[in-house]
């Protein structure tokens, strides 16, 4: 008990059940004021439950909060709000349709004798974008609709911060935002931190990690692994406390045993990306790297016939070809997995076996008969190919993890591999152990000479996965590197504006 | 099986309700008196068929009252303008088909509207709803249009009984809502339907044929209303411009009392045939009692609000 300095934040024996399940087991954890706090690891392994109580939206069974060495409740949000600790969702909250400075005083508007004093929610607004140093944000009367995902992250941060914080807790904030972004992010963090505020931060990437944070506790089984001070522990002890076992390697690149040229993009031009030209060979793996909206994307979507393709060609086996919606796409072997899981990827409400067979109707839906051992095989063939866990076919896709999901999205396709698979940032918001199996999965399609374009915002996987990394700026790809000659910081040059590079 | 334990709630309220009705009126539950409730129904049930596709995907259908009327003053204007005094059955086929045919482009229509513009459902079919409203007032003056006597086949659509016994709109009623439900339950459009209302972002990323569905279901939407039009005609032996009014809100409480989703993607046609059934006993029910036409309308609405009430919160 007795420390140097009383810590800020005490947690002491926390233990949540739900149901027959354990989340958190007995969990103790200090947070210091100026001290960045991060917890790791994998899902499931308690930490949103964990800052959930420190939020007042769950109530543990067992254990003590203190604050400033006062034992506290967290009965409610209100309470939680009350003793000033912020919790930043993972998942944004914003009303897209009102502007920043309204979000920012969402639910506690300035008002005089009932009306609303929008000139000083301004000026407060601008002040506080300028305290907390977010330059990213130019016009705080901008709409947040058209802001994008990186800008709408920091609108949310600094709306948690728009009241005086002593504990702040983020989970995930860098899961959609690029390596610049981050770094604006970070700057804002520091300062926070040499501020005295706490901070317990949550992130898959362990390089943000060991780059921010002054603390580490990690979670596994819903139990505190272990906490060490981020510059006395490496890499490998923390995945190892993570996943119980111990990971070499990080990022396994698939051989490299190019064959024929499987697609090639000549000058194409949509209303997003302008005069891109490349090619991808089969057994390949081409990474695509660039900011939001840099036009990564936005040229899967127009190659996908989605985005109407303005001009240039796209030619699948040496054959050009138009493609003008998802199903001549399909049709032509080329397959897209979106990035978003749960817009644009899964059929929320409905079970796992169904979103597997979607693209199959054909093969087990014959006129009005349901052919449901065609369906049953293909579901188990992906399950079982996949390693994907589930309680049955029949059981809702929501409940399975991101991991499982991302699997299902990715698997169902391999009932009739594609030539050209594209996926799009297929290891965001997944736990280390599924982001293992992604990565052997991506090594064996490869192996089996599929053509894949990875598209990602994490530049060491893309550095490391891909046989050839092309960068993309304002809609344009700049250049095209073999990965294994070229740096993390060089790329970083290109997406933030180096000389252009002509290729094709 | 999972579909027909969701419905036990709803099959215990019939239960409920026609025993309840039975205290007030000793006759209800006379053989008779519930073959005149299928038949009352029928017009209703078809209505909500068509629409519980719609609902499905997310949309809404406020047309379908309104097409009810087009279609009847349509296929009676062609059929008196061509026949005459006596029946031609094959000009009656053709009247048939003219009246079908304009719900049909009203249908395809609609589904254009909503999968190649970005104007909402709604107003799309709140804008036809007047515009085939104002259709079906230009023939005759908008004054009603009587069915000939001779008319027998066109007569019997809404007033003939099969083997003497069961009325013709409930076979009708019947056979479209096995053809549905075939079509929803066991089709790959069926499953495309479901795919489409419970994601549609996903749902293009798997190469549906987003366009091609909601064509469809909004054409089947609007022959369903053009079929119960043909019906509704019949039953009152002319066509009105003015009939149908109110039809496709029974119609859409009719689907979401029977536990379709609102937002799309849940539901089933046999909810939508039980949702029919609960409001037509309802109605029957509460006018057979006496009960003054106010309250009746005070009591629908409360029992929609808490039907919906319970599914929702079963659904959380």
């Amino acid at each position: 008990m007795s420390a140097t300095i009383s810590p800020l934040l005490r947690l002491q024996g926390i233990t949540k059940r739900f149901g027959f399940v354990t989340a958190l087991d007995d969990v103790s954890l200090d947070l210091n004021a100026g001290e960045i706090h991060t917890l790791l690891g994998e899902n499931g392994a308690g930490k949103s439950t964990l800052i959930k109580i420190l939020g007042g939206i769950y109530q543990p069974d067992q254990g003590e909060v203190w604050l400033d060495q006062n034992l506290i409740s967290l009965r409610s949000v209100a309470d939680a709000d009350r003793l000033k600790i912020r919790l930043i969702h993972q998942e944004l909250s914003l009303a897209p349709n009102l502007s920043i400075a309204e979000n920012i005083f969402l639910g506690r508007e300035p008002v005089r004798y009932g009306i609303l004093q929008r000139r000083q929610m301004k000026r407060q607004a601008e002040k506080l974008i300028a305290q907390l140093g977010l330059s990213e944000i130019e016009d705080v009367t901008a709409i947040v609709v058209d802001l994008s995902t990186a800008q709408q992250q920091l609108v949310e941060i600094a709306r948690a911060l728009s009241q005086a914080a002593r504990v702040l807790i983020l989970d995930e904030p860098t899961s959609s935002l690029s390596d610049v972004e981050v770094d604006a992010l970070f700057n804002t963090l520091r300062r926070l931190r040499a501020q005295g505020v706490g901070i317990i931060y949550i992130s898959h990437r362990m390089e943000e990690i060991t780059r921010l944070s002054d603390r580490i506790t990690v979670l596994r089984d819903g139990k505190a692994v272990g906490t060490a001070k981020t510059d006395e522990v490496d890499t490998s002890t923390l995945i190892q406390w993570m996943v119980g076992r111990d990971i070499q390697e990080h990022f396994p690149r698939p051989p490299y045993r190019p064959g024929g040229v499987a697609l090639q993009v000549c000058q194409l031009t949509s209303p997003f990306v302008h005069d891109i030209s490349f090619e991808v060979r089969y057994g390949e793996v081409l990474g695509l790297s660039g900011l939001i909206g840099a036009g990564r994307t936005e040229l899967a979507r127009a190659l996908f016939g989605i985005d109407h393709v303005r001009s240039g060609t796209i030619l699948i086996d040496g054959k050009p070809t138009q493609i003008h919606n998802p199903r001549e796409a399909l049709n032509q072997g080329l397959v897209l997995v979106p990035e978003d899981r749960k817009q644009q990827g899964l059929v929320q409400d409905q079970s796992v076996a169904f979103n597997i067979a979607l693209p199959w109707l054909k093969d087990w839906i014959k006129g009005c008969v349901f052919h449901y051992q065609i369906r049953n095989a293909i579901v188990e063939r992906t399950v079982k190919r996949f390693g994907i866990r589930l309680a049955g076919n029949e059981q809702p896709i929501r409940d399975l993890s991101g991991g499982n999901q991302q699997k299902v999205l990715v698997g169902r396709w391999m009932e009739k591999p594609p030539k050209i698979l594209i996926l799009d940032e297929p290891t965001r918001g997944i736990d280390v152990g599924a982001r293992e199996d992604m990565y052997r999965i991506i090594g064996d399609l490869v192996e089996q000479g599929m053509a894949l374009i990875l598209i990602s915002s994490d530049l060491d996987e893309v550095l490391n996965i891909s046989h050839k990394v092309g960068t993309f700026r304002a809609g344009r790809l700049t250049g095209i590197y073999e990965a294994q000659n070229v740096s993390a910081e060089q790329i970083m040059q290109q997406l933030t504006g180096g000389e252009e590079i002509e290729s094709c | 099986m999972k579909v027909v334990k969701q419905m036990v709630p709803l099959l215990v309220a019939i239960v409920i309700l026609l025993l309840l009705f039975r205290i007030w009126v000793p006759t209800f539950l006379s053989p008779e008196n519930m073959l005149n409730l299928t038949q009352q129904i029928s017009v209703n049930t078809i209505l909500a068929l068509g629409m519980t596709l719609v609902i499905l995907i997310g949309g809404i259908d406020l047309s379908v009252g309104a097409m009810v009327a087009l279609v009847g003053t349509t296929t009676v204007y062609c059929l008196t303008s061509l026949s005459g005094e006596s029946q031609n059955l094959f000009l009656v086929l053709i009247s048939l088909l003219a009246g079908l045919g304009v719900a049909a482009v009203f249908g395809t229509f609609h589904g254009l509207a909503a999968s190649k513009t970005a104007m909402p459902p709604f107003i799309i079919t709140l804008a036809s709803m007047l515009i085939a409203r104002g259709c079906a007032l230009r023939f005759n003056g908008g004054l009603p249009m009587p069915i000939d006597e001779h008319q027998t086949f066109l007569l019997a659509i809404g007033n003939g009984r099969l083997f003497d016994v069961i009325p013709i709109p409930v076979v009708i009623m019947l056979t479209l809502f096995l053809l549905m439900s075939l079509l929803l339950h066991r089709t790959r459009f069926g499953q495309h339907v479901y795919a489409l209302g419970g994601n549609r972002e996903a749902a293009l990323y798997t190469g549906i044929p987003i366009v091609r569905v909601e064509i469809l279901v909004y054409l089947l939407c609007s022959l369903m209303a053009g079929i119960a039009g043909m019906i509704h005609t019949s039953q009152l032996y002319s066509a009105e411009p003015g009939s149908g009014e109110m039809f496709e809100l029974t119609a859409i409480a009719a689907v979401v009392v029977g536990g379709t989703s609102f937002t799309g993607g849940r539901g089933t046609m046999f909810g939508t045939l039980i949702g029919a059934v609960i409001i037509g006993i309802l109605d029957k029910g509460l006018n057979q009692a006496g009960i003054h036409y106010s309250l009746q309308y005070i009591v629908k609405g409360a029992v929609i609000l808490f039907a919906v009430y319970l599914d929702v919160r079963r659904n959380r």
